[in-house]
């Protein structure tokens, strides 16, 4: 069963293979075969001004949405540990603003992605403790017990995102499926076990994961979307009792519902995909979200420098984020129109009474050049070159930019998206009160 | 096509059903007559449907352990992308629903364009969300909200459908010319809605979960331009994206998220609902509210109480005289009073003496049964006009996650009675 490959479309950084150094599918390139959760680098690493930091430096855990402030973008993960997974607090995150957010195996948005999802994290530091919009916790967070059957790493200090996907991205990623060895269905719900594992084989270890399933999980198959009573009226699954499903590989949605007080830590299969038509199919939905995001946001980059004309005129270089459908960078054309306009690390645009698209800076894009890229470098490889006659304050060195070439719409975002024509410090740099203070010990 | 299926909107089932049904067949649940004044709802009792203020507008922000958030009111100015967001609390008894079952508000994916019906805060003093002292359309004061529903939810509730009757197929921008009308026909002439689409667009079909170029492949859909659709019936699912500047303005036009083709289609996705709520609700307990207690001796006490409505009808079964339970103190919130085991350790253990029934139609927010509850702990948080959760036996025993409850002196004021300061100001 071919299941699984990645989708080019998705995947791809960068456009025009000719000129490209492009993996052909992720889960093949050396630097997309990061660590599974848990590990754990040597060091925490705190990411530097204007430089994407090393993908190796990033602490890897994984854990389940629990709150969302998608116009900051940042939110609560209940982080996965040793001990008992429902004690555990939400712990605050923020994406970095090139952080990459992944769902269904295809770029997303935090709004994408419902409550509840277990996520996979790639995660640093707070590059500047003093701004950051969530609680800066000590270095070592990770490394202390939490105490009371919570175990340890379910405070990572690590709380600054590079990458955050949910079970099927990172499977696609890493070139992993789940096999499926025994079902047991009792009264509209039941168990699997199964176990995660290379798609090519090759894990001497893998272990058997037991997870819950019921009657509101969708089973995805080509173009259907069926329901336990679906599988068990076909004769697939059992309407009662147990059987053995062979190793059959899919893909899972996982989430995390409330478990009996014996058991610490149980998934719970929220989506199942039987092959790759159904997978693609939902990537391809999720993917065209999010370019129409994208395009109607505009795509983030950093300035990496001006060169100063007269009379208001410069030439920004900037360096393009990374992580969006190829289909997006391909429109960053030279000699193109093309705005740009000021915003913040949370991607928020500047904005006056009427909104971006009025403040921003007109001009043309005079050079693209495009270079090799990891998918999870945080930059998509390509720089562009943009001219314009009103370079502005918000438009200088390592500062957060936003790009629309005159292909895209000209709409404007919504209020809570961009900074209004009084606004103050904390709009621009968002204070972490908004989330509960942890109370010991739970 | 688009019958309601009765499981979904039953409140009680059985020959004793006092039931929520079918709003199409209900007058009591159609909308107030505009200019109903503002109302606040009294302490212990349910507001009148009827005395709600009707407003929509798009999901935006979800704090769902304090259920509130945050919507995109629609109506007013024509720059729909300027409307702040405006912050809504749902009341004790506040019923959520989606794709026309049963939910929470962790279910609505954000961007969502909800109906509600809201009045304004009970108890100014503890609201959750900021008290609003100059109304507007974009800005209710009735920020309290009674019911929450979705586009399909609220189209199966009134009893109407959306018709199609044109679709404009474009690389950039593909756009429905559709009407809403009620499914039992009517006098008039509905007017036309231009709608968008694109292709993360989801159209469901039976079993199947399409995309607009699957339509477009089996010559459903043309591959470009225009096509009449004869006013084919179906239901929608809405949401926003941008659309025009302060130069060009598009007025509130909303974008086709999900589009049900039939019947079948519609009840499978409420069906997946209703089994997720449940489940939901079967591992955080029943609510209700407290409307006497009897006390006895050495702690040992009868409490009566109405549990809330707008749940599965399977979730009520589940309440039989006899039956076992448990009972914990809550707050306006839903949260449980817990321990660090789950909320059932500290909860009153008890059984359920009686099961009554309302012959009449019940208040909306309460499912019109009542529980009388003995128990041998009954404690503070159990008094007449407080919040409890109550589990009957069948129930698993399990344990919500933190933030979904209260722990003795830990617990803040703020935790019980969350502050309105999490919300920007615009």
């Amino acid at each position: 069963m071919n299941l699984c490959l990645v989708s080019r479309s998705v995947f791809l950084v960068l456009t025009f293979a000719c000129t490209l150094v492009v993996p052909a599918r992720a889960a093949d390139e050396p630097g997309n075969k990061t660590k599974e959760q848990g590990t754990r680098a040597a060091e925490p690493f705190r990411p530097e001004p204007g430089k994407f930091p090393p993908l190796d430096k990033a602490h890897a855990y994984r854990g389940e949405l629990v709150f969302v402030d998608h116009a900051n973008r940042r939110g609560s993960l209940r982080v996965q540990g040793s001990g008992v997974f429902r004690r555990n607090d939400p712990n605050p995150f923020a994406l970095l603003p090139y952080g990459m957010v992944r769902y269904h195996g295809a770029p997303a948005d935090l709004r994408d992605i419902p409550l509840g999802t277990v996520m996979h994290v790639l995660a640093f530091l707070p590059p500047d403790p003093k701004t950051s919009p969530v609680p800066v916790l000590p270095v070592n967070s990770k490394e202390i017990d939490a105490s009371h059957y919570r175990g340890v790493g379910i405070f990572p200090a690590e709380n600054h995102v590079l990458l955050l996907e949910d079970e099927p991205s990172h499977c696609q990623r890493l070139g992993l499926i789940w096999k499926l060895h025994t079902v047991e269905v009792k009264e509209q719900e039941g168990m699997i076990t199964s176990t995660r594992m290379p798609k090519q084989g090759g894990n001497p270890k893998p272990s058997v994961e037991t997870m819950t399933f019921d009657a509101s999980t969708r089973f995805w198959r080509g173009r259907e979307v069926l329901n336990l009573d679906d599988l068990t009226a076909e004769g697939t699954w059992p309407t009662a009792g147990k059987k053995a499903l062979g190793d059959q590989t899919v893909l899972l949605g996982i989430t995390w519902k409330p478990t009996p007080e014996g058991v610490f830590t149980r998934f719970h299969v929220s989506d199942l995909w039987f092959d790759d038509a159904s997978i693609q199919r939902a990537g391809k939905i999720q993917a065209e979200t999010h370019k129409a995001f994208i395009r109607s946001r505009w795509m983030p980059a950093w300035v990496d420098s001006v060169e100063y004309g007269k009379f208001g005129r410069a030439t920004v270089t900037a360096t393009l984020f990374g992580g969006m459908d190829e289909s997006l960078y391909a429109d960053f054309k030279k000699d193109v129109p093309a705005m740009m306009n000021a915003a913040e690390n949370t991607l928020k645009h500047a904005g006056g009474h009427y909104g971006p698209a009025q403040l921003a800076s007109n001009g043309s894009l005079t050079g693209v050049t495009r270079a090799a890229a990891d998918l999870l470098s945080g930059g998509s490889g390509i720089q562009i070159r943009f001219e314009t006659d009103l370079i502005i304050e918000g438009l200088r060195p390592g500062r957060v930019v936003r790009l629309r070439p005159a292909n895209w719409p000209l709409v404007e975002p919504p209020r809570e998206e961009y900074l209004g024509f009084y606004f103050s410090a904390e709009d621009r740099f968002p204070k972490p009160d908004i989330f509960p203070p942890k109370r010991d010990p739970y | 096509m688009f019958l309601i299926p009765r499981p979904l909107f039953l409140v009680v089932v059985g020959s004793l059903v006092v039931s929520f049904h079918a709003a199409s067949e209900e007058p009591r649940t159609k909308d107030p007559e505009p200019g109903t004044g503002p109302f606040r709802p009294e302490p212990g009792k349910f507001p009148p449907f009827e005395k709600a203020h009707a407003y929509r507008g798009e999901l935006v922000f979800v704090d769902h352990v304090n259920r509130r958030g945050s919507l995109r009111v629609a109506g007013g100015s024509e720059v729909f992308f300027q409307h702040n967001p405006q912050p809504f609390a749902m009341l004790p008894y506040g019923i959520v629903r989606y794709h026309g079952a049963p939910a929470d508000l962790r279910n609505i994916p954000l961007g969502t364009l909800l109906h509600v019906r809201a009045f304004l805060p009970p108890d100014p003093k503890n609201s959750a969300v900021p008290v609003v002292e100059k109304p507007s359309v974009e800005q209710p004061a009735e920020n309290h909200v009674l019911l929450l529903e979705d586009e399909p939810s609220h189209c199966l509730r009134e009893g109407m459908i959306w018709k199609l009757k044109e679709v404009d197929l474009h690389r950039n921008e593909t756009k429905i010319i559709a009407t809403l009308e009620p499914k039992a026909g009517g006098n008039g002439k509905p007017a036309e809605q231009t709608l968008t689409l694109d292709d993360g667009t989801r159209i469901w079909r039976g079993r199947e979960c399409l995309a607009p170029a699957d339509l477009v492949a089996d010559g459903t859909w043309p591959t470009e331009g225009k096509k009449s659709l004869g006013g084919q019936s179906v239901q929608l699912g809405l949401g926003w994206l941008p659309a025009g500047t302060w130069e060009n303005r598009v007025e509130n036009q909303f974008h086709i998220t999900d589009l049900w083709m039939d019947g079948t289609a519609m009840q499978r996705c409420a069906s997946r609902q209703t089994g997720l709520h449940a489940s939901f609700i079967r591992t955080r307990l029943m609510p209700a509210w407290v409307d006497a207690v009897e006390y006895g001796q050495f702690g040992r006490a009868t409490v009566t109480a109405t549990l809330f409505g707008g749940m599965d009808a399977s979730l009520y079964a589940d309440f039989k005289k006899g039956e076992q339970g448990v009972m914990a103190a809550a707050e306006n919130t839903l949260k449980p009073w817990s321990s660090i085991v789950s909320s059932s350790h500290i909860a009153s253990k008890g059984s359920i003496l009686d099961v009554m029934r309302e012959d009449a139609e019940p208040p909306f927010g309460s499912s019109g049964i009542q529980i009388r509850f003995e128990t041998d702990l009954i404690i503070e948080g159990i008094r007449p006009g407080r919040i409890v959760r109550v589990r009957p036996a069948s129930w698993p025993h399990v344990a919500a996650p933190r933030e979904e409850y209260l722990i003795d002196h830990r617990t803040g004021l703020d935790d019980r009675f969350p502050t309105p300061a999490i919300f920007p100001r615009y």
